[in-house]
């Protein structure tokens, strides 16, 4: 006969504000097999855990039962309690009757009691058929992936490397450097987002541990903790980067003109063009979906023989190319090339896109002067298309009145409910750095309400008043488009109570920061979910931000909800330092409440392995008929298989017949 | 021949008979033929049953399109708040089968069952999305070549964009009526207060002074920007405040111009070379010199 | 005192009310205002107007603001309700506090004649020079509509003889007329 301890928690008020914990813990007192009842204001607390403790070391108690909170975020502590009091650390069940019972009831004390007698029951019932189950362990590879190279991505790279792992970082574009390579100063310090960034990209891409793989995607994923497949894509870039010295003598040579997307389309790249000036690595790329093919030079073709000169008649950028990087002649296959890397953890830190004009019909998106504040990050930026001279887009001219208008697509049922977090502050900072710069263009910020609760950040807000930004606190509501291309703002002034117009001469939106569309296939690969926002869904708001649901897969960056460059890089350092525990430690344990199959019981008609969402049930052959076996690394002990086999070979440790036939009995029978 | 059931409204037979005549005269050309919807009553205007009890403005909307449904046509209406009021009147009544029932309740003292079956549509939608342009551009015989129309399309063609099957690719930006004035041969250069309503209607029966501000506001924005020959629109309610009330600006002494309104189909008639007697008889604003310039022999195509 | 104790605003049935007449979007509001930055009410000057509406009446105004006619201007344009961040739908608040402007009568005196001239023809808007205007145009003088329609008047009566608008007693003089005849 087992001897059940039942611990009833208070919660606080939490669980005991509704639930008579009294009462509860007195019905315990009856049922078959409990020898121990106690509760505490907090059985997660040391007092509460010695007490299980005591009880355990004294023999009191060989099961133990914690009527609480819910296991998913205490079942861990209870049973490193047991485990400490050298009982076997599954012989222990959680009766949820808070989430279950006095939040949900809250209304309803004698009904949330009643209910709760019963979860508990149910435990307790459940308690007396557990079995100890042993903990499995396998090694883990010694390497990390980090998948995106922007600031997020950087920084976890580089912390890992620095710890002493092997890192690759992979980036789709053909520099590493992210958006924040694309901003002009950042706030609150006005540092120079560039002279910060560079510096690190540089030291990323010279460390000895990381291997920078860009113009790469993440193909495919497969296996789990410690040992993941991962298949990379380098895209073709058409240029050997072996000898590429990034002189840009290619691009310059390139007759094509296209928009130039680091630029925000304003102004234009070759399709033969290096991604940015500083670009890491510097190495140029040619974009086939815009290039003319030029000299007749078909991918793939020999060169004309010049009747004139005798000498063959090559492309503009393959003539140009001092070190022989570009050669037309090889037919190089356009899907690129796949490359198969072995790795213990995962970072996903794939960052995010701010939301185009063309979605705010209202906001007069067909007028030139109309611009996203990511455009006027490169319209005021050195390297940017007006080499950092502020000039509208319609006709190059000093804008004399330019309107900020805010929350645009963010906090908005129509596109995203949530806050963007950093248009307030990087609008702030557009309007300070054009107001130092031409003190004689008037700006207005429309704003609902300004949002600044970072370090030093209503300090920044407070001296752009100073400086005579005029703040109008009322959402924009309309544009209309004026002759010269004027675009007069439709307003609100709330403190006013009245309507306002401004004829601006240009109009920045701070569109919301979003998920971008790729990021579903990336998910569908790693097995990632999504939060009610778009975002990568971290597994606990609080206490888990920066691990996931697939155990070794950690999340950094803006890919994980939106914020600024300082939130971003501390959650890139905590989700190094979360990935690096596995990589440590170089054994990962592997959960042994999974399924295993008695192949004497097994018929091997295989209904289990087309149901497994794992991929974890193979046939093989067993004593020369085929068998069902899952391989215990890959079972997440969800149970399909278990409810599936017509010959209930299958075993789903922590879940048998017994403990949930049991437990339903439990339910049943009690009052 | 395609049908319509020709919803009329208040203001169209009763103030401005001379835009029904253009109705009835040009759509034949266009290859539709007019419907009359025997019986119809105010749509209800907004100031009438919307502004006191939902039910019974559904149902006196509903009775409207109850026949068109009998006549099997869909519905196109000549005036913007007609259209506004049926169109929402349906959405309400086809997104919510619980309102339906209710209102088919109180339909039923009249004898009538509103089923669905007839969609609601302006007369802008038919001829844009329906006819089309090239057939417009077709039946012209005048042309309006090198004379520059202000646009009027007004506002509740453009929004709620929720209830209308025929939407604006922008509604903030309409593009319809410019483009149904393309084809007659104008320009339609752009002028700020494009979207911007004239005044008419509630604001204009509450508050005359108001309403006539915000028709002011308009009128300069299309005068100082781009100067027109002539205004045109596709709303009754529109055309009225442009005509009438920019006429009572300038006896006020607020504005010193004129400028003629039209409603589209007057003017397509007038390029179909009609009657003007018929189709563009009762303004005050006067506009016999243009309608003169618009059907002279130097505009005669081929 | 032009201060406004909050504790003591009666905000009792006021937002269950408006909600009830239509005005379902009442309490998503956050005042951003971006409905009034294009509202042709608010931009003309009127007192009251989708955005500051909301706020009283999510406040706890109603007697306060009950006589102002101010509502009455909405055109129902509904560029409000296309662009509003929350939803909210303002012009259908604004049609929703008329309607309960209307239950106490303090309806805009320019909404009776439309009202009776509904009733009696079967349009709110009825020009009696129209028959001379139509014959002048080559039409008909009567148009195809209720107005030579009896039976279509009949109909649109039964629907308004048992509707609210008739409790209110806006249309006795008409109905004792009808049933004089």
């Amino acid at each position: 006969m087992s001897k059940i301890g039942v611990y009833v928690c208070h919660c606080g008020e939490n669980i005991a504000g509704v639930v008579d914990v009294e009462d509860v813990r007195q019905y315990a007192e009856q049922l078959d097999g409990v020898t121990v009842t106690r509760r505490n204001l907090f059985m997660c607390s040391d007092p509460g855990q010695e007490m299980i403790r005591q009880d355990i070391a004294s023999g009191l108690v060989d099961r133990v039962v914690v009527a609480a909170c819910t296991p998913r975020t205490h079942e861990p502590i209870f049973r490193t309690t047991l485990e400490k009091a050298g009982l076997n650390k599954y012989l222990f069940e959680m009766a949820n009757i808070r989430d279950q019972g006095s939040w949900v009831h809250a209304h309803d004390k004698y009904g949330a009691t009643a209910k709760a007698k019963r979860i508990v029951a149910s435990a307790v019932g459940k308690a007396a058929n557990l079995h100890p189950l042993e903990d499995k362990f396998v090694d883990v590879t010694p390497a990390a992936l980090v998948i995106g190279g922007g600031v997020a991505g950087i920084f976890s790279a580089l912390e890992l490397a620095k710890m002493g792992h092997k890192v690759y970082l992979v980036e789709k574009q053909p520099s590493i450097g992210g958006a924040m390579a694309m901003l002009d100063k950042t706030f609150p310090t006005n540092d120079c987002s560039a002279c910060i960034l560079t510096p690190v990209m540089v030291e990323a891409a010279n460390h000895p541990n990381i291997e920078l793989l860009t113009c790469s995607e993440v193909a495919d994923v497969n296996g789990y903790i410690g040992n993941f497949n991962v298949r990379i894509r380098k895209n073709q870039t058409y240029v050997d980067w072996n000898k590429c010295t990034g002189c840009g003598a290619c691009a310059e040579a390139c007759p094509v003109r296209t928009a130039n997307e680091f630029n925000g389309g304003m102004d234009h790249r070759g399709a033969a063009y290096i991604h940015f000036p500083q670009a890491v690595p510097k190495k140029a790329v040619v974009d086939m979906s815009v290039c003319i093919n030029c000299a007749g030079r078909k991918l793939g073709t020999e060169p004309r023989i010049s009747k004139k000169t005798g000498q063959p008649v090559l492309a503009a950028c393959e003539k140009a190319c001092p070190s022989g990087a570009i050669d037309r002649s090889h037919h190089l296959p356009a899907e690129g090339t796949l490359r198969d890397i072995e790795v213990g953890v995962i970072i996903v830190a794939t960052g995010y896109q701010v939301m185009e004009k063309e979605n705010f019909p209202e906001y007069a998106p067909d007028s030139p002067n109309v611009i996203t504040a990511l455009q006027m990050e490169r319209l005021i930026s050195a390297t940017g298309p007006t080499g950092g001279k502020l000039l509208r887009p319609s006709d190059h001219r000093k804008p004399r009145t330019i309107s900020f208008v805010s929350c645009v697509g963010s906090r908005d049922v129509r596109h995203h409910t949530y806050c963007s977090r950093v248009c307030c502050m990087y609008m702030i900072k557009q309007a300070r750095l054009i107001k130092e710069k031409y003190p004689d263009i008037r700006i207005f910020m429309h704003v609902i309400d300004v949002r600044a609760p970072g370090k030093d950040f209503d300090e920044y807000y407070t001296r752009a008043r100073d400086m005579g930004i005029t703040f109008v606190k009322g959402k924009v509501g309309g544009m209309e488009i004026l002759p010269a291309d004027q675009v007069r703002v439709l307003g609100y002034d709330v403190d006013l109570g009245s309507n306002i117009e401004v004829d601006a001469d240009m109009v920045v939106l701070a569109s919301a920061m979003e998920q971008p569309p790729t990021a579903k296939l990336l998910a569908r690969k790693i097995g990632l979910s999504f939060d009610g926002a778009g975002f990568f869904k971290e597994l606990h708001p609080k206490l888990k931000p920066v691990e996931t649901a697939v155990e070794g897969v950690f999340l950094a960056g803006c890919c994980q909800g939106p914020k600024d460059i300082p939130d971003t890089v501390s959650q890139a350092k905590g989700a190094a330092a979360a990935a690096a525990i596995p990589l440590c430690q170089g054994k990962v344990r592997i959960d042994p409440t999974i399924s295993e199959v008695d192949t004497e019981k097994c018929s091997g008609c295989g209904i289990c392995t087309p149901l497994c969402p794992y991929n974890a049930i193979v046939l093989k052959t067993y004593s020369g008929r085929p068998r069902a076996m899952i391989d215990i690394t890959q079972c997440k002990g969800c149970g399909v298989c278990t409810a599936a086999c017509p010959s209930a070979a299958i075993l789903l440790h922590g879940y048998t017949d017994v403990q949930i036939l049991s437990q339903i009995a439990a339910l049943t029978r009690a009052a | 021949m395609e049908q319509f059931g020709m919803y009329l409204g208040c203001n169209i037979p009763f103030n401005a008979p001379d835009i029904e005549q253009s109705f009835r005269q040009t759509f034949p050309n266009l290859g539709v033929e007019v419907v009359d919807l025997q019986g119809a009553t105010c749509c209800p205007a907004w100031g009438t049953a919307p502004s006191f009890d939902i039910n019974t403005w559904l149902a006196i909307s509903s009775r409207n399109i109850t026949l068109a449904e009998s006549e099997q046509v869909d519905i196109m209406t000549g005036c913007n708040s007609c259209f506004g009021i049926l169109a929402e009147a349906k959405h309400m009544l086809d997104h919510d089968p619980g309102r339906k029932a209710q209102v088919n309740r109180l339909l039923s003292k009249a004898d009538r069952k509103y089923s669905g079956s007839s969609e609601v549509y302006h007369v802008a939608h038919v001829l844009h999305n329906k006819i089309g342009v090239e057939k417009i551009n077709a039946s012209a015989k005048y042309t309006l070549r090198q004379l520059k129309v202000a646009v009027q399309p007004g506002c509740h063609l453009l929004w709620p964009s929720a209830v209308m099957k025929v939407k604006e690719k922008n509604p903030f930006f309409p593009t319809m009526l410019k483009e149904l004035c393309h084809a007659l041969g104008a320009e339609t250069p752009h002028y700020s207060r494009l979207e911007s309503c004239c005044g008419m209607g509630a604001m204009r029966s509450t508050n005359q002074e108001r309403a006539l501000d915000t028709l002011k506001d308009k009128l300069k924005s299309m005068k100082e920007e781009i100067d027109p020959d002539m205004i045109v629109t596709t709303c009754s309610s529109c055309y009225l405040q442009f005509d009438n009330a920019q006429k009572l600006l300038r006896d006020k002494g607020e504005i010193d111009f004129a400028i003629p309104v039209f409603y589209y189909t007057q003017l397509l008639a007038l390029c179909q070379g009609l009657d003007p007697a018929q189709v563009a008889a009762i303004s005050e604003t006067p506009r016999d010199e243009i309608i003169v310039r618009i059907q002279s022999k130097q505009r005669l195509l081929n | 005192m032009q201060t406004v104790n909050l504790t003591q605003m009666d905000k009792e049935g006021i937002a269950e009310k408006v909600i009830a007449m239509g005005g379902e979007g009442l309490l998503n509001c956050v005042q951003c205002g971006a409905c009034a930055s294009v509202c042709p009410v608010a931009r003309a000057g009127f007192s009251l107007y989708c955005k500051n509406l909301i706020k009283k009446l999510q406040s706890g105004y109603m007697e306060e603001i009950l006589e102002d006619s101010s509502t009455w201007a909405c055109q129902a344009c509904n560029r409000c309700t296309e662009i509003c961040p929350r939803d909210v739908k303002p012009s259908e608040v604004v049609f929703a506090f008329r309607r309960i402007q209307a239950e106490e009568l303090a309806i805009s005196t320019s909404a009776f004649t439309p009202l009776m001239s509904l009733y009696e023809t079967g349009h709110a808007v009825y020009n009696k020079r129209s028959k001379e205007l139509r014959k002048k145009v080559g039409l008909p003088e009567t148009p195809p509509t209720s107005i030579g329609d009896p039976k279509a008047v009949a109909e649109l009566q039964k629907i308004l003889d048992d509707s609210p608008m008739a409790e209110l007693g806006i249309f006795l003089n008409l109905m004792s007329r009808k049933q004089e005849k």
